[in-house]
């Protein structure tokens, strides 16, 4: 026990450095349960290190949802420049996937005063399976003008790539979205290292959406996986219009992450304001009496979290309730190293 | 010897030299020919093919000058006004041709003169010839009337009464020769003469500016190619600054030693002049091309064209000297993609008046889309009202390309939405649905009239799990004897 303890220390120490020379946050490190007493004298100094970490980050370097928990899971939000993967299970989700990595887009538009460009890259295949996007139905719920859209249909994946690749590194653009459907192998560990490096020195986001593919180990520092959520009724001025599909809704969950604890979250669009509202289950209940909403696919309540499964407390937590069972974490999310 | 089938019987179309020997001649029967000589060689005649070679070999020619123009099927006319001090005069220049086309299996004739008829006459019957300008009737007269190309029929008829040569026909008074052998004799020998001006017509559009390098070491390599092409386009920026321009098609002409020649065309988005960045476009085209070009034995002459050119606005740069614009970094993206990947890689969505959908957007490449337009003022009444439309319909956020038949089993009213349906074999449970929203096709269309296209009934819906779709019945219950048809349109967020 001894041993090991001193081994985790070498770890966790090796682990600080190699933060500190990347100036990045390091991962929320998870001791084994029984462990827990024997860290207490671990966790002031790996608190000092988290706040460092995020002292070294711009503060500007989070794209901010606005839905409350998942930011503070995702400590402070998407990173900006940065490969993030965006996953729909099925093909049938595309629209799903495709609108929550345009309101991100749209968030970013948001904040941005010069009107840089979009560029959508998808393979023939995907635009013929998923459908195209339409820059009417666009326009209307985020906010992006037909003439901020640029789409660029690659006949081959590899060409596809080649054109994230070229278009990740300029400036000129205000996000780069690369669809590609099922799990190529092309697309691989160095392809994403490739768009992840120069997403980082371009300083803009790539979002890597996928339908219908696998969870692989890609560069991605974030991993998002998208279903869809049904759709609170209209508002009018007498109460909710029953029957009636109101703002679209996703059910997110954080499929990976570095900082994160894999999490899952409903949020609704809101394309008048061009923000994220986070749906909590009590909520819900309170605003629409009637139960026209089902609840979250995974039970009514997710059982929360057993014991304590961080290593230090963390900065800002989920609220626990937010906190999927261990069975539901990926074998991944162990504690691993860079890459 | 070469045959073709001339009035229902095998003819000697052409012969080589061996087969001349023998006193066998065009025209002749090939069964006659067979009769006396065996043993000769007969292959059927390719007009396609043999067109095919001689347009490689005009392309060839552009070496010497743009403007070379195919003559009937065995000729080729060259414009060299202008040309010649390139390669040490007319002579030289000749020589040059005749010994190229040699060393490349050709047997040509040449000749050079003032006007293209003369150059006409002296290459097909005083070969090798330079007729100075004012010589052509001294060339012309002591040759036969076909030197003069005209009609075999007034050449029988001109021969009918004794007038046997160009020379004769020259002497011969006017106004008669027009009267019984028409026009277009006196037309011919006047633009043999020089009196009247006849013009070549290029095959190929003349760039207005083009610049070239003769190597005397041919090259192979594609990162050669690429700095040559840097060279060239600096030389160029030069020529396009004088003329305030900038290039919007640039061509490359690769002339390979053994005479094939690759042409490779980029366009660009703006006008552009910048020899960096002219580099690029072709590496991008370059790149994409490697499997289609040949190096061969390598290229001797690389020679870059503007094929279109406009006018180029010059930007102030700023005190640091730098000028920052992103409108122009993207479209160079879209232009060295595009470069790679074909004219529409890169789409911009434009969007159109209209009730259809699918109309309602148009995607058009992006050179072809209109660069950022400012919608035109309007006066300030009217602009209240139209900048907050009064309904704002939901539109999808990906649509189909062509709607996908879904199969509806059963629907709650007959023109309500449905309870469940069927999409690319797989059952969806119809939670909740919004509509319809009723498209009426555009009858002031012509193609699309109203039996063409059936009105639409659009709905929202929503399934068991949360997804939304666009749906929508063409057509109505009852309406015909034909039952309406549901169709999947598409997806929401």
């Amino acid at each position: 026990m001894a041993t090991s303890a001193v081994a985790r220390e070498t770890v966790f120490a090796l682990r600080r450095q190699i933060a500190k020379i990347e100036g990045t946050l390091p991962e929320r490190l998870e001791a084994p349960a029984g462990a827990a007493p024997v860290d207490a004298d671990v966790t002031p100094r790996d608190l000092t290190i988290v706040r460092r970490g995020l002292a070294v980050a711009p503060p500007d370097a989070f794209l901010r949802t606005g839905a409350e928990g998942l930011d503070t899971a995702l400590s402070g939000g998407l990173p900006k420049a940065a490969l993030s993967e965006i996953h729909g299970a099925a093909t049938r989700d595309a629209g799903v996937v495709a609108g929550f990595a345009l309101s991100l887009v749209s968030l970013i538009l948001k904040q941005e005063p010069p009107r840089l460009p979009v560029l959508w890259i998808g393979t023939a295949e995907v635009f013929r399976e998923a459908g195209f996007p339409y820059a009417r139905g666009l326009h209307g719920l985020f906010g992006i003008e037909p003439e901020q859209l640029l789409f660029s249909e690659a006949p081959r994946l590899l060409d596809g790539l080649w054109v994230a690749e070229e278009a990740a590194r300029m400036t000129a653009l205000a996000a780069v979205i690369l669809e590609i459907r099922g799990s190529p192998q092309r697309l691989d560990l160095t392809a994403t290292r490739r768009l992840h490096a120069r997403a980082q020195s371009a300083g803009r986001p790539v979002f890597l959406l996928r339908q219908a593919g696998e969870a692989e180990p890609t560069a991605a520092s974030v991993r998002l996986v998208l279903s869809a959520a049904p759709s609170a009724p209209r508002q009018t001025l007498a109460g909710p219009l029953a029957g009636s599909i109101g703002r679209p809704a996703f059910t997110v969950s954080i499929g990976k992450s570095r900082t994160a604890l894999p999490g899952q979250f409903t949020l609704e669009w809101n394309p008048d304001e061009r923000n994220f509202e986070e749906r909590r289950a009590g909520e819900e209940r309170a605003a629409n009496p009637v139960p026209v909403v089902s609840a979250p696919r995974r039970g009514k309540d997710p059982a929360a979290a057993s014991g304590a499964v961080l290593a230090f407390a963390a900065v800002g937590s989920p609220a626990p309730g937010d906190q999927p069972s261990p069975s539901e974490r990926a074998a991944h999310r162990r504690p691993r190293r860079a890459g | 010897m070469i045959s073709h089938r001339q009035a229902n019987a095998q003819r000697i179309a052409a012969l080589d030299e061996r087969a001349e020997a023998l006193h066998l001649k065009r025209g002749m029967g090939i069964a006659d020919a067979r009769a006396m000589h065996p043993s000769i060689d007969v292959v059927e005649a390719d007009p396609e093919a043999d067109r095919r070679l001689l347009e490689s070999l005009a392309d060839w020619c552009d070496r010497y000058t743009p403007l070379v123009a195919i003559d009937a099927a065995d000729g080729l006319f060259l414009d060299v006004t202008g040309c010649t001090h390139l390669f040490g005069g007319e002579r030289a220049m000749l020589d040059d041709i005749l010994s190229r086309f040699f060393h490349q299996g050709f047997d040509v004739r040449a000749g050079l003169a003032a006007t293209p008829g003369a150059a006409w006459a002296a290459t097909r019957f005083a070969s090798d010839r330079i007729v100075p300008g004012g010589e052509e009737e001294a060339l012309l007269a002591p040759l036969p009337l076909a030197a003069l190309r005209i009609e075999p029929d007034i050449r029988a008829s001109l021969e009918s009464v004794g007038l046997r040569t160009a020379g004769a026909v020259m002497a011969a008074p006017r106004a008669p020769l027009a009267r019984r052998f028409g026009t277009s004799l006196l037309l011919r020998l006047d633009q043999a003469l020089g009196r009247l001006d006849e013009a070549v017509s290029p095959r190929l559009p003349v760039a207005p500016l083009s610049v070239e390098r003769h190597l005397a070491e041919p090259i192979m390599l594609t990162d050669e190619l690429e700095r040559l092409v840097k060279m060239l386009a600096t030389t160029l920026k030069v020529d396009l600054e004088r003329r305030g321009e900038g290039a919007r098609r640039l061509a490359l002409l690769l002339f390979r030693v053994d005479g094939a020649v690759s042409r490779i065309a980029v366009g660009t988005s703006r006008p552009l002049r910048e020899p960096l960045l002219i580099q690029k476009l072709f590496h991008e085209r370059l790149a994409a091309l490697e499997q289609d070009i040949d190096a061969g034995y390598g290229f001797d002459l690389v020679r870059l064209s503007v094929l279109s050119a406009a006018a180029f606005d010059m930007q102030q740069a700023d005190l640091a000297g730098e000028t920052h614009d992103d409108g122009a970094d993207i479209a160079l993206f879209a232009d060295r993609i595009r470069a790679r990947l074909g004219e529409s890689a890169v789409l911009k969505p434009v969007a159109v008046e209209s009730h259809l959908p699918e109309r309602a957007v148009a995607t058009l490449p992006y050179a072809e889309a209109p660069q950022r337009v400012s919608p035109p003022k309007k006066p300030d009444k009217i602009q209240d009202t139209s900048s907050t439309p009064v309904f704002r319909p939901e539109r999808p956020i990906r649509l189909f390309r062509s709607p996908e038949p879904i199969e509806v089993p059963a629907t709650e009213m007959p023109e309500g939405p449905p309870m469940n349906f069927r999409w690319r074999r797989a059952l969806y449970r119809v939670a909740r649905a919004e509509g319809p929203e009723r498209i009426a096709p555009e009858w002031w269309r012509e193609t699309s009239g109203p039996e063409d296209a059936p009105t639409r009934d659009y709905f929202r819906i929503e399934d068991s799990d949360g997804r939304r779709y666009w749906l929508y019945r063409q057509g109505l219950y009852g309406a015909s004897q034909v039952p309406p048809r549901w169709f999947m349109h598409g997806v929401f967020a």
